[in-house]
């Protein structure tokens, strides 16, 4: 007896700890539950497997990338070995992020091959052209939106194809304008060579606005080595018809020539600016870029999922619904059938309830939908434990034992089948954890800790719970522990 | 109470019922392989082929109007840019027109945001704050339905391992018989639904496949567990004590079904609408693997 009493000081010690953890450390929510967006980066290698230091260094540019964004939270994890999995709390558009993570950043310097002047004359001309073509494709207005508008821009987009004497392969007009102009991009870069100055020399990137118009420029700022190669490249082609190109990602940003002025020393002090017409928020992009540094790897954003804040607070009401009927429906069910040891049950289920909850915020889980409907599932789980308990009680107390006797070889009875039960789920819990999406994970974490929990509250809890009961003489009477119909026959 | 199922005597006929399940559920399957637009044995979801899913509610102020799908379809058509996209688009109006949900192969996050602006255009406003977007790109598709079908199989084969281990050969293999029915049950149930509503099914479907995998052998080995007690205290028949040891534990696996089904229930009732299949197949999971460990399983114990 006195043992037992020490399990029930226990576990009301544990159930006080489970209230303190859950007051003071509160659930941490995912985002179908507050609202935000989900990214899942996929990091692309054509060849073998992404290596565990290349992995971290793409998460490490990230990273910085996304601190440098701005956003008030975030939360940046790996999966899997190739992917990333990036959350913004509140994020109703992850569009801005989309596009500044979503890129490789790639920055080179080149100069341009000798004689080939007229060539990138002509290639800019059509560049520009092209451009004006997509700006005025994707600005119009769907009443200009006719069959008129569209063969003004086939028939100009068709001069430039003859003039570039390039076919393209993509069959919707909108298609084609992008295709043509990221090969106009290929070539102009193949006016270039490389030279030994990369986005690796640079340590810092910022953005200005111009003094004489409303455009914002880049500015980049060199390291002492990063400084000098730069001197050095600007003084190779000061004064030459050669142009300076500041390509990023294979697309030339900036084309510049360097003032005769510079052919002693070249451009010094260690800084260069960037002015190619950016708007606000593409000068803002690109300073975030430059400022993380270029991906060791390119990504594609594989997968985006976007909640709206109110439809999360619904869903938290909603699983509240279906968690706390779910549970009366239960609790019903099992005092109907089972009376005084329905009650134990219910009890050791709230205890199960408060003690999963307190895990929660303990390890701690995020809770997801999925997960909890793996809460919620697992409820049914745990009173199958009790129910197997309660039925060998039961029949203990039909072959005519003593109350005491029947609820100890009750519990010493069920032990194997339930632990048996427990081991199967465990083990699909188990393998979905190890190979499961995030979404998935969830579902397995909570379902997992519940059958290990119930384990310990239709077990050890219950039992203490009935010991505690079976102390006063008047819940001792067997009638109370059987069902009504069969005692009175 | 004292149950008395006659097993004995109705052997054939249990085992000839599920015969005919698990026929049916190869004919939907086959079915669906053979004879549908997607040619999958089963209606794969946006989570496995990729896709944008976006559902949102309009701001109405008392009664939504009713636009017919196909003019709002043509004017989308009208003001988007992206053809290839808007011709696999699939629009619905839901909750009295209400909620708007859309369907369409992968777009990108601007693709995506062009859309809800052009939608606000024309059925709107919109409120942003009920937004639920998925984007998933067609590798990553791929991707999640060879981790799904890998996560079954390993957890097939280590709780058939388990079983093994924990059993003579001959329990292990009804367990299993009986839990592989369940399994094809469950699935074959979504086919036809796949087939009849083109209900699709999503990375969830595997997580309650594998669910019911574990529930399924819990109750087999709970009602197994019973057999082999009974059979080493032998005072009847072989057949006798099998039929008894299951009558013995009816109430026990009926029971822990109902209590497993009340919370499922719940969720299906109460719940959000993105677990709704998911309960669905768990519900029928559970009532599947309750028929074959009580019925079932201990049937193909029986000697003739």
């Amino acid at each position: 007896m006195k043992k037992r009493q020490g399990w029930l000081f226990f576990i009301i010690f544990l159930l006080t700890l489970s209230v303190y953890l859950l007051i003071n450390y509160p659930l941490q929510l995912g985002l179908d539950l507050q609202g935000g967006s989900q990214l899942t980066l996929q990091i692309i290698k054509e060849e073998g497997k992404v290596t565990k230091d290349e992995l971290e260094a793409v998460n490490s540019v990230i990273d910085k990338r996304v601190n440098n964004l701005g956003v008030s939270e975030s939360n940046l994890q790996t999966l899997g070995g190739d992917q990333l999995i990036l959350e913004l709390p509140g994020e109703q558009n992850p569009l801005v992020a989309s596009r500044v993570l979503g890129k490789t950043a790639l920055l080179e310097f080149r100069t341009q091959i000798e004689g080939t002047t007229s060539d990138l004359k002509n290639l800019q001309l059509q560049r520009l052209i092209i451009k004006e073509l997509i700006e005025k494709y994707s600005s119009a207005e769907k009443s200009q939106y006719d069959d008129n508008f569209l063969k003004v821009i086939q028939d100009d987009l068709n001069e430039i194809v003859q003039e570039l004497n390039y076919s393209s392969t993509s069959n919707d007009l909108y298609g084609k304008l992008i295709e043509i102009k990221k090969y106009v991009d290929k070539e102009i870069t193949n006016l270039f060579i490389k030279t030994d100055l990369s986005g690796k020399d640079l340590i810092n990137a910022g953005r200005r606005q111009e003094q004489t118009n409303s455009n914002w420029e880049v500015l980049l700022t060199f390291s002492n080595s990063g400084g000098e190669k730069f001197s050095e490249i600007t003084k190779s082609i000061a004064g030459t018809p050669q142009l300076l190109a500041i390509i990023l990602d294979g697309e030339s940003i900036s084309e510049a020539s360097v003032g005769n002025q510079f052919a002693n020393t070249g451009i010094t002090g260690g800084s260069a600016t960037i002015s190619g017409n950016f708007s606000a928020e593409k000068a803002r992009e690109l300073e975030v870029q430059l400022k993380g540094g270029s991906l060791p790897l390119p990504i594609e954003i594989v997968e985006t999922n976007t909640i709206g804040a109110l439809l999360g607070s619904k869903n938290i009401l909603k699983s509240l619904y279906a968690a706390i009927s779910g549970l009366i429906f239960v609790g019903i069910f099992m005092i109907f059938n089972y009376r005084i040891l329905g009650f134990v049950s219910v009890l050791s289920l709230v205890l199960y309830g408060f003690f999963n909850l307190a895990l929660y915020s303990l390890i701690p889980v995020t809770l997801t939908l999925p997960g909890i409907s793996g809460l919620i599932l697992s409820i049914g789980m745990a009173v199958d434990a009790n129910i197997l308990i309660f039925e060998r009680i039961r029949e203990e107390l039909y072959d005519g034992n003593t109350l005491t006797r029947s609820i100890d070889s009750g519990f010493q009875r069920a032990n194997s089948s339930i632990v048996d039960g427990h081991i199967t789920t465990l083990l699909s819990c188990f393998v979905l954890f190890l190979l499961g999406t995030n979404f998935v994970k969830g579902f397995a974490a909570t379902l997992g800790i519940g059958v290990l929990i119930s384990l310990f509250t239709s077990l050890n809890c219950s039992k203490t719970i009935l010991r505690f009961f079976t102390t006063y003489q008047s819940l001792r009477q067997k009638n109370l522990y059987l069902p009504r119909n069969n005692f009175s026959n | 109470m004292k149950y008395n199922l006659e097993l004995i005597k109705n052997k054939r006929k249990i085992i000839g019922f599920s015969t005919v399940l698990i026929l049916l559920s190869l004919l939907g399957i086959l079915y669906s392989t053979f004879n549908t637009s997607y040619k999958k044995p089963i209606n794969l979801g946006m989570d496995f082929v990729g896709g944008n899913e976006l559902r949102i509610e309009r701001v109405c102020e008392e009664e939504c109007s009713s636009p017919p799908p196909e003019t709002v379809l043509e004017k989308l058509r009208e003001i988007s840019k992206n053809k290839n996209v808007l011709n696999n688009i699939k629009l619905q109006f839901q909750n009295n027109n209400k909620l708007i949900s859309i369907r369409t192969p992968y777009l990108s996050i601007e693709e995506s945001n062009n859309l809800i602006n052009n939608l606000d255009n024309i059925v709107g406003p919109l409120n942003y704050e009920s937004k639920d977007s998925r984007l998933i790109g067609p590798k990553l598709g791929k991707r999640l339905l060879t981790n799904c079908v890998t996560s079954l199989l390993v957890s097939l084969f280590a709780i058939s391992l388990y079983i093994t281990i924990r059993f003579d050969k001959k329990y292990a293999l009804f367990a299993l018989l009986a839990l592989f029915h369940d399994l094809v049950i469950v699935f074959g149930i979504f086919s036809w639904l796949g087939i009849i509503l083109s209900v699709e099914v999503n990375s969830l479907f595997a997580v309650s496949l594998l669910t019911i995998a574990g529930y399924s052998v819990n109750d087999t080995v709970v009602i197994f567990d019973r057999i082999r007690e009974n059979l080493k205290s032998k005072k009847e028949g072989y057949n006798e004590t099998i039929q008894l040891s299951v009558n013995e534990s009816f109430r026990r696996t009926t029971f822990t079904s109902i209590t497993t089904l009340f919370p499922l229930l719940s969720i299906i009732l109460f719940g959000s609408y993105s677990l709704f299949w998911f309960s669905l197949a768990l519900s029928l999971g559970i009532l599947v693997g309750s028929y074959s460990s009580i019925l079932l399983a201990p049937s193909f114990l029986l000697k003739d």
